[in-house]
């Protein structure tokens, strides 16, 4: 931790130092490594290029891959297990462990006015990664979370919302790899 | 013949301006002209005249954002077109869908390609939140900027979700009434805002026109107005750049 002070100490000099590099008048910046261009076509072309591939990517998966469509919705009929789409499975998936006070309202609300205030809980100038260890470890961690958790709901969660191995062992009574 | 030349002449000269009204400069041979072009085209205008190299270096911004955008307006386009076949009541809309696949010329492939990109919304979207948190690019100046793009990835996630019941197939109607069950346990608001958005306590009719109507009009129009800011706070509090 110590060490992470300092270097947070050495960040806000060099921060500031930059700063006031750039408001001297006398200081010419050092354009040779990051010199201007014209937007277009220079920028404009690479988002064209990202553009492109992304529809031809598009029209070739939707070509082979067919979106799902099941039997016509029926009230009546309540699949088991039923899921929430693929991005709500790491909510459905707490839901299945915790009160659902907790997991269905106190946490996601918890999750988006955390998120919204980082800039102002984060009190390290620096962006480069090195001296943002803490940020940077805290956010892989909550990545690896709701990854796990989605990658769980997904293909783990069988009849009754219970643990499966189906996926893995490929048994076809249970939802496995589709969304059921 | 001289009447004729002039004729030809003046017709030239009609066409030249009818171009020239439309597209003010000509090829963007020198940086001159294309700095002008960037400046007096309206769809251009999003972007700064001229940037610094490192802004635009694919390796920092891998292009997610503008991903991110462009999905955006193919499932707008995709969409408009599933609108002129699709009716949001329960006794038409999945047979709607089943027309779509296999009826309507290329309806399938629309259909397929709104899903699929509505899909790698959700994940580009998280994956430019990811690139910006990963640079840091939500310090100072740019914290509002960040809160923005919280809004839109909420936003995202809620038209996808709207979008999930509109097939009517029993994959919708439960995924929905797990999704909205959730709403419920907010404590004393919880089951009214659950009634509030499905219209009902059983996902119905109702729910699938509220549905319907959050997915093609409320949410993208909440979404274009956040998106708007989202871009001019890009340009007016600069860009992020290189680490």
């Amino acid at each position: 931790m110590a060490t992470e002070a300092r270097d947070r100490i050495a960040a806000r000099d060099r921060v500031e130092q930059r700063r006031r590099s750039v408001e001297a008048p006398s200081t010419v910046r050092d354009d040779s490594e990051d010199e201007m261009v014209v937007s277009f076509p220079e920028f404009v072309f690479k988002e064209f290029i990202a553009a492109v591939a992304m529809t031809a990517f598009l029209i070739l998966v939707s070509v082979w891959l067919q979106a799902p469509l099941l039997g016509q919705a029926n009230p009546g009929m309540t699949p088991n297990p039923s899921k929430a789409p693929w991005y709500f499975l790491g909510l459905q998936e707490l839901l299945s462990r915790f009160p659902p006070l907790m997991a269905g309202v106190a946490f996601p609300t918890f999750v988006i006015v955390l998120m919204i205030l980082v800039p102002f809980l984060d009190r390290n100038p620096s962006r480069r990664p090195s001296e943002r260890k803490v940020a940077i470890i805290l956010f892989a961690l909550y990545t690896a979370i709701v990854v796990a958790l989605v990658i769980i709901g997904t293909f783990f969660r069988g009849h009754e919302f219970i643990w499966d191995w189906g996926w893995v062992l490929g048994n076809p009574q249970t939802c496995g790899g589709s969304p059921c | 013949m001289t009447v004729i030349r002039a004729a030809l002449d003046e017709m030239f000269a009609v066409i030249g301006q009818m171009v020239g009204s439309v597209f003010r400069h000509g090829l963007p041979l020198t940086d001159k002209i294309a700095a002008r072009t960037a400046l007096t085209n309206f769809f251009l205008h999003i972007h700064p005249v001229r940037v610094r190299r490192s802004w635009i270096r694919m390796s920092y911004t891998l292009c997610l954002g503008g991903l991110s955008f462009f999905l955006f307006i193919v499932l707008t386009v995709t969409g408009l077109f599933l609108m002129f076949y699709y009716v949001p009541s329960t006794s038409h809309a999945y047979q709607d869908m089943r027309d779509l696949q296999f009826v309507v010329t290329f309806g399938g492939v629309i259909r397929n390609m709104h899903r699929w990109a509505a899909h790698a919304m959700v994940i580009t979207v998280w994956l430019h939140m990811a690139r910006v948190f990963l640079t840091g690019s939500y310090k100072k100046p740019r914290e509002f900027n960040w809160g923005v793009g919280t809004l839109l990835l909420l936003i995202t996630l809620l038209l996808s979700f709207t979008g999930y019941l509109l097939p009517w197939d029993q994959l919708s109607i439960w995924a929905v009434t797990v999704g909205t069950n959730m709403a419920k346990y907010a404590p004393i608001a919880g089951p009214y805002t659950r009634y509030l958005l499905i219209g009902g306590r059983v996902v119905g009719d109702n729910a699938l026109l509220r549905f319907y109507v959050l997915h093609v009009v409320g949410l993208p129009l909440a979404a274009f107005l956040l998106m708007v800011v989202h871009f001019w706070r890009v340009r007016k509090d600069g860009f992020s750049g290189g680490l």
